[in-house]
């Protein structure tokens, strides 16, 4: 393999001559890399199905395996309390400025001063200020919660916390304690929670979980993109000079303008922080390069030039753009504390520099893959502190949501793959960790060889990469108001996101309401099923003859199906009324207490309109809250209307009373709603399936445009990531056979409930169902997950019938999709419990089967077969 | 042929499974067909060999007696009925000379533990269903297998579906042994893209040992269809100590070499596996192989497999496939 015998050279141990040597193959093509894919592997490349990560080795860089060997393959760290002393340093020092400016002093004594680390192997520098994995705390947002899981043992590894812990020292223990006082009263936290009444407060997060809005509370400002094309065009010197430049030209009789020089001054402040902490990995490069063996102290020598022009200067090759890429991101997770600061279309932006590079010789293609391959690891070494209730709602999460987006369309309305979009997958194949999150946008015209490589990839098994739909999305931007070329140049943030990368503060996934919960309310006249003592609400609701919603009736009085559909409208209404007041609150707390002007001089517009980002400063301004539960509020409405009205085989009342006994004494009810005798969503079959896009439709109506507090409107979401766990724990049985605290139906997915699963009729009858709903209409996104055995998809015929699949789930205008090529852990896990795994398709022998119809030896022989099934 | 209880033709079909890769080109509907004259030791599909509607009990997802016990309450014999409790569990059900096969508890069973084998669909209600997935056999090359079972049992129905079918232009593969009248089988081809069949053993005694039927019709058949000009896939399904001889394996090579020559699309070689059980057990029969018998592990099967696709495809030169996941070479 060329790749591998190239690939033994280094970067930078390769002389120049070499170097035009080597790319002239490259140079010759270099006029077409917009149409054919000369990336290291071919396009059609197998790396095998359903391996997932489990491969000793798999770059064909030994450098890139070498520091894969080193680098851990969990999501546990350290908890570094540098940042937040630096931070408290700060705002003491400078006691009598303004907010904006106080936090500028912070990043910049944080960037000017926090430990840095250089290490072996490495091709790029940067990290959030901590050794790897170690996360730094953000008093900013909170700091009551570090201190107290620190003490009560909560933060690091126990029985409520068994992933994502966080080692500390006692030393940092004290620290932290140190400054705790100092932020008393002054942290979001705070303030949103002064802002807030009961009134919104008895249905979120702190209630009864109808909605939760803590994201952006312990989190900070995040999913989203930096304006990358701006970085790499200006550099730090060009935006410094831009800045004084709108600084000098203001009329400082207007008092609008004295707002803007108090931003231009932070803004000022933030950029001299980062152009020193670029220096300081130079400064720091070139120390350990005095002691590194000869190879070793060319290459070091080599970052630190890197550094030391990129510092100001727009970068000038691969190497150097790569490098700035990572350390603004860096500087923006230390900024920010948020989920999801993404990578924008990293195709797109550096094909310049790929281009430039091969031209001139600077670069070879094998020189460029290994750096991006070792990008990838930089940014698994990142990591985030979260509580121990949110990483419940945030599973393995690591620094959580760098997305990174490659193909789609151009600005221009052409396709845009090219080069770097395969060399992008390949890295992934190259390095197989989690990190980062790509998304492989397609469209009717995608060439098929970029599919043949998708495919390839997700076969795998390892999850990555997903799968974006410009044919949906960008009329839904349109929708929102944003201009043609801007959709058309979208990017996907975190998990699910369309975003224009630089010019949208979007909060997305900043809250997230659990639709079920609604209509359980709906149809109970506006109070909670299992209503009680056992509710800590019990004494200022319950047992006062209250109740948590508006009355709209009860399913035992309706007389119409569509008395039900008008109660479950009434009460959406009144809980999306209560979380866009809540998320408001938080937005505006945000605005009063942390201000961004580090991440407001890399998006598009703020430094023009000398707004910060958190004041609405950008181009776009959205708030993106999702809905919870679609499939469960389908089959809950499709199983009322058929059962109550339609055939009137059972009353409301004994519907209602089945779920309030949570199904205890109703067995023959219980399986008959979760039987194939129920119309279910998720089985191509219109009777759910509408009804399931009034339940979604419902959501998105109460949500969609309505103003938020930076200028900007809400968007709605449908998807849950893995929240639908967290919802359902929180809610009594309902109508559609969830027992009590099952979780409640995943994205856009159908109904699992402890019974059975509700969609039993295989991968097209799902993306039929599925592609019913109007996916444009969540213009904060949607998905579903898509679980495949190893042996459907395995050998070419495989492949392309799941490529068919893809193009038909583009077709029919479905905005996201995410894959699973189920691994022998999974089919285990079937194997053991076969009622959450009903829809799991797999090859048998002459036919495929749903897997746990099968018996137990043949389930074990699935389970032993390898990619190179061939039966 | 069959009617139903509005005089419409009808056939009887036990499963329909969507997004089948492996039984013909692309994305394919497969529909199965009860009813079956041979009775081969390994089938795995038992609920399709009897043409009649069957009851098949799986007594893990019954209720209880005492919760439910719907199927009695429906059951024309009320205390007669064959569906028996013990100690408030589903028993397996026997065939009773009594049961007018009404399957009323089947239709009252709200958990699926009483399951109808073999449901009566006319042609319309299948190209229903069938059309649902018209854009998915467009983009694969995909389309219909009638499967079984044996599908030339009801071969006035499949002819009619196959036309159906056609007229709607869309693709068509049949699976079948080939034990069926000729004449029958002249019927069918003509509406019949690919003709996927199997040869088991080319001697006939053991043939009829392990299948139940002679196989001297079974080759004419496939003779015929090949003369007609019939795309042929052939499979074996190659069964441990029952037809894995090479020279088992020649001598099928051997006759599709000079019987069935250039109309052979592909022939596979299928690993057998020891499945249909948990069906054998809903029906209340014992699995024909013996309920202990263990087939052998992955690590011999695999080699002698291919060892036995390299003699198709170098002895014989056939278009030898080890398995069905390959693409198919059309």
């Amino acid at each position: 393999m060329a790749a591998a015998t190239q690939a033994v050279r280094s970067a930078a141990s390769i002389t120049s001559e070499e170097n035009l040597r080597l790319s002239r193959d490259a140079y010759e093509n270099a006029n077409r890399v917009d149409t054919h894919p000369l990336a290291v592997e071919p396009f059609d490349k197998e790396w095998g199905v359903a391996i997932s990560g489990n491969t000793p080795e798999p770059s064909p860089f030994p450098r890139i395996n070498r520091i894969l060997k080193v680098t851990k393959k969990t999501t546990n760290g350290f908890v570094s309390p540098e940042r937040a002393e630096l931070v408290t340093q700060a705002y003491i020092d400078h006691p009598q400025e303004t907010q904006e400016v106080k936090c500028a002093y912070g990043i910049k004594y944080v960037l000017e001063r926090t430990p840095l680390y250089i290490y072996d192997d490495e091709l790029i520098v940067g990290g959030l200020g901590c050794d790897k994995k170690g996360a730094p705390v953000h008093p900013e947002f909170g700091i009551n919660w570090v201190c107290d899981e620190m003490r009560d043992g909560l933060m690091d590894y126990s029985e409520q916390r068994t992933h994502d812990y966080f080692s500390y020292t006692e030393d940092t223990m004290q620290r932290m304690e140190a400054i705790r006082d100092f932020w008393q009263g002054h942290t979001i936290d705070d303030l949103a929670g002064t802002l807030i009444t009961d009134e919104e407060r008895k249905g979120s997060h702190e209630g009864k979980s109808v909605f939760f809005c803590d994201a952006y509370i312990y989190c900070g400002a995040g999913h989203l993109g930096l304006d990358y094309e701006r970085l790499l065009g200006m550099g730090f010197g060009g935006i410094r000079a831009e800045i004084e430049q709108q600084m000098a030209a203001l009329d400082l009789a207007d008092p609008e303008a004295m707002e803007k020089r108090n931003f231009y001054r932070a803004a000022l402040l933030t950029n001299e922080g980062a152009i020193n902490h670029c220096r300081r990995y130079a400064a720091l490069a070139r120390e350990k390069a005095e002691s590194a063996a000869p190879e070793r102290r060319a290459e070091l020598l080599k970052m630190a030039e890197n550094c030391d022009w990129i510092a100001e200067n727009p970068p000038r090759t691969f190497w150097e753009a790569i490098q700035l890429v990572h350390l603004a991101n860096c500087m923006i997770l230390i900024e920010c504390n948020g989920h999801s600061i993404s990578y924008g279309r990293f195709d797109q932006y550096m094909l310049p520099f790929y281009k430039h590079d091969l031209f001139t010789g600077t670069a070879t293609r094998e020189q460029m893959q290994e750096l991006i391959e070792n990008f990838y690891i930089k940014i698994w070494d990142l990591n985030k502190l979260r509580n121990h209730v949110l990483i419940k709602t945030f599973g393995n999460g690591g620094i959580g949501g760098p997305a990174l987006t490659v193909g789609g369309l151009l600005p221009n309305g052409r396709d845009g793959t090219n080069d770097l979009t395969y060399m992008v997958l390949d890295a992934h194949a190259h390095v197989r960790i989690p990190n980062p999150w790509l998304a492989v946008r397609l469209h009717a015209n995608t060439p098929w060889e970029l599919k043949v490589k998708t495919a390839n990839v997700i076969r795998m098994g390892t999850g990555e990469p997903k799968i974006f739909n410009d044919d949906v999305t960008i009329p839904s931007m349109l929708s929102s108001n944003v201009s043609l070329s801007d959709a058309r140049n979208y990017q996907v943030v975190g998990c699910v996101e369309p975003d224009v990368s630089g010019k949208t503060y979007g909060w997305h996934d900043c809250g997230h309401m659990n639709i079920a919960k609604v209509l359980e309310l709906a149809i109970n006249d506006g109070r909670c099923l299992h209503c009680g003592e056992s509710c800590p609400r019990w004494e200022q609701c319950g047992k006062q003859g209250k109740r948590l919603g508006p009355q709209t009736g009860s399913l035992a009085d309706m007389t119409s199906f569509e008395q039900v559909l008008d109660s479950y409208d009434k009460q959406m209404e009144y809980w999306c009324d209560r979380m866009v007041t809540y998320l408001n609150a938080v937005d505006m707390a945000h605005q009063a207490l942390r201000p961004l002007p580090l991440l407001s001089i890399l998006m598009d517009g703020c430094v023009e309109n000398g707004v910060d980002v958190t004041k609405g400063g950008t181009r776009y301004n959205f708030t993106g809250p999702q809905g919870i539960g679609i499939g469960t509020v389908g089959d809950g409405l499709s199983t009322i209307k058929q059962l109550v009205f339609d055939e009137k085989s059972v009353t409301g009342r004994e519907l209602l009373d089945a779920v309030e006994d949570n199904w205890v004494g109703h067995e023959p009810l219980y399986a008959l709603v979760n039987s194939e005798h129920v119309h279910h969503y998720g089985n191509d079959d219109d009777y759910a399936d509408e009804l399931t896009k009034f339940g979604m439709d419902t959501y998105c109506k109460h949500i969609e445009h309505r103003k938020n507090a930076h200028g900007g409107f809400f968007q709605p979401g449908c998807y849950s990531v893995t929240v639908n766990v967290a919802h359902g724990v929180k809610q009594w049985a309902s109508v559609e056979g969830r027992t009590a605290f099952e979780p409640v139906s995943d994205c856009m997915g159908a109904v699992h409930t402890h019974c059975c699963s509700h969609d039993v009729k295989g991968p097209i009858a799902i993306c039929k169902s599925v592609t019913k709903l109007d996916h444009a209409r969540a213009t904060n996104g949607t998905l579903l997950n898509w679980k495949f055995s190893p042996t459907t998809v395995a050998g070419e015929t495989g492949r392309d019938n799941f490529i068919a699949l893809l193009d038909e789930y583009v077709q029919r205008k479905g905005m996201h999709s995410q894959f699973s090529v189920a691994s022998q852990e999974t089919l285990i896990a079937a194997k053991n419990d076969p009622d959450s795994y009903r829809d799991l398709l797999v090859r048998v022998a002459g036919y495929s089967a749903y897997f746990v119809e099968l018996n137990e030896d043949l389930q074990n022989d699935i389970i032993g077969r390898t990619e190179l099934s061939f039966d | 042929m069959r009617f139903n209880i509005a005089g419409q033709p009808c056939g009887i079909v036990t499963n329909i499974q969507k997004y089948t890769i492996h039984d013909g080109p692309g994305i394919r509907t497969e529909i199965f067909f009860k009813g079956c004259p041979m009775h081969c030791l390994w089938c795995s599909n038992p609920e399709c060999i009897s043409p009649a509607q069957e009851l098949g009990v799986y007594p893990k997802k019954c209720v209880g007696a005492e919760n439910c016990g719907y199927c009695l309450a429906a059951c024309p014999l009320g205390g007669d009925s064959p569906i028996k409790f013990i100690d408030g569990e589903l028993q397996p059900v026997k065939p009773d000379s009594r049961c007018q096969g009404c399957f009323r508890c089947a239709e009252a069973c709200p958990s699926g533990a009483l399951k109808l084998w073999g449901k009566e669909m006319t042609v319309p209600e299948l190209m229903k269903i069938i059309l649902e997935d018209r854009s998915f056999y467009l983009k694969t090359g995909g389309g219909v297998t009638l499967n079984g079972g044996e599908v030339m049992v009801q071969w006035e129905f499949a002819e009619q579906l196959l036309a159906a079918c056609r007229s709607a232009h869309i693709s068509t593969c049949v699976e079948s042994a080939l034990l069926c009248p000729t004449e029958h089988l002249e019927r069918i081809l003509p509406l019949t893209d690919i003709l996927i069949t199997d040869i088991k053993h080319m001697d006939s005694a053991l043939h009829r040992r392990y299948t139940g039927a002679d196989n001297t019709l079974i080759l004419q058949n496939i003779a015929r269809a090949a003369e007609l000009g019939t795309r042929l896939v052939v499979r074996t399904p190659v069964v441990p100590e029952h037809n894995d001889s090479p020279d088992c394996i020649r001598a099928i090579c051997a006759f599709l070499r000079d019987k069935v020559g250039a109309a052979l699309v592909q022939y596979q070689l299928l690993p057998y596996k020891k499945m249909g059980t948990e069906k054998y057990d809903t029906l209340g029969q014992p699995y024909p192989m013996g309920e202990d018998y263990k087939p052998p592990e992955r690590e011999q099967w695999e080699p002698a497999l291919l060892e036995l696709t390299r003699i198709a495809a170098e002895e014989f030169s056939l278009p030898a496939a080890a398995g069905s996941s390959g693409k198919l070479p059309l």
